[in-house]
């Protein structure tokens, strides 16, 4: 079975039990994807509240909204989100180290540890596109 | 509207504080304004997360900020009865050996 939804949330850290919910819907058409519903919805919770956090400095007063695209085709999971925000310096992008026990820097680790593949992408007409991808 | 309720039992020197709900990033500065004061009176603190259904690395900041800050007032902050979506997300940061978890 293919899978192909997207839907826009507006930028804002209250959008992101929206996310999950949104997530757990479009998971839960596919029993192989269903079987791996709390890292998937996690990773893209992860994705979402750096989108708030980075990309926009959580600022309340955007009127942005980013867009999610999931689809799931011949057995790959592909979670495309679009912001619009600051442009991210792929450079930067590093989890802390483990060994290293403080808070924060936590969300692009679990992010790398659920998904195969992280790819900032160009998407004309957006800032910023992080692609996810999965394999099954 | 918050996602998460908190509901607190003190007991002589233990409160213990029931979470229920998803803890991401709107609801992390209340959840650390709700239980830092609750550790700076240097009582040991029992957080029971049975009825917390998500949490991502925001509330897991809350738990190593809460743990360390006990530490260093001489107390304690114990896990107790972590749902098994919270305990999939302490094993995957490998915090597991390092939180208090009972």
């Amino acid at each position: 079975m293919n899978i192909f939804e997207k839907k826009d949330f507006p930028v804002n850290s209250s959008s992101l039990k929206d996310i999950r919910e949104f997530s757990r819907s479009v998971i839960n058409n596919s029993s192989i994807l269903a079987s791996n519903k709390d890292e998937l919805v996690l990773a893209i919770g992860e994705a979402a509240q750096n989108i708030v956090k980075h990309a926009y400095g959580d600022k309340r007063d955007t009127t942005d909204t980013m867009l999610i695209q999931i689809s799931f085709i011949d057995k790959k999971l592909e979670i495309g989100f679009f912001d619009k925000g600051k442009p991210i310096v792929k450079e930067n992008i590093k989890h802390r180290s483990l060994d290293d026990i403080k808070p924060g820097g936590l969300g692009t680790y679990f992010i790398k540890q659920i998904m195969d593949e992280v790819v900032f992408k160009d998407a004309k007409g957006w800032n910023n596109n992080l692609v996810l991808t999965k394999k099954y | 509207m918050s996602d998460l309720n908190f509901k607190i039992i003190e007991n002589d020197n233990i409160s213990t504080i029931f979470l229920n709900g998803e803890i991401d990033m709107s609801v992390t500065e209340e959840t650390k304004n709700f239980i830092m004061p609750i550790i700076e009176q240097k009582k040991e603190v029992h957080l029971n997360l049975k009825d917390v259904e998500y949490m991502d690395s925001s509330g897991i900041s809350v738990l190593i900020e809460s743990h360390q800050k006990a530490l260093e007032l001489g107390t304690r902050v114990v896990l107790k009865e972590i749902s098994k979506s919270v305990l999939k997300v302490i094993m995957m940061a490998k915090l597991e050996q390092i939180l208090i978890l009972e």
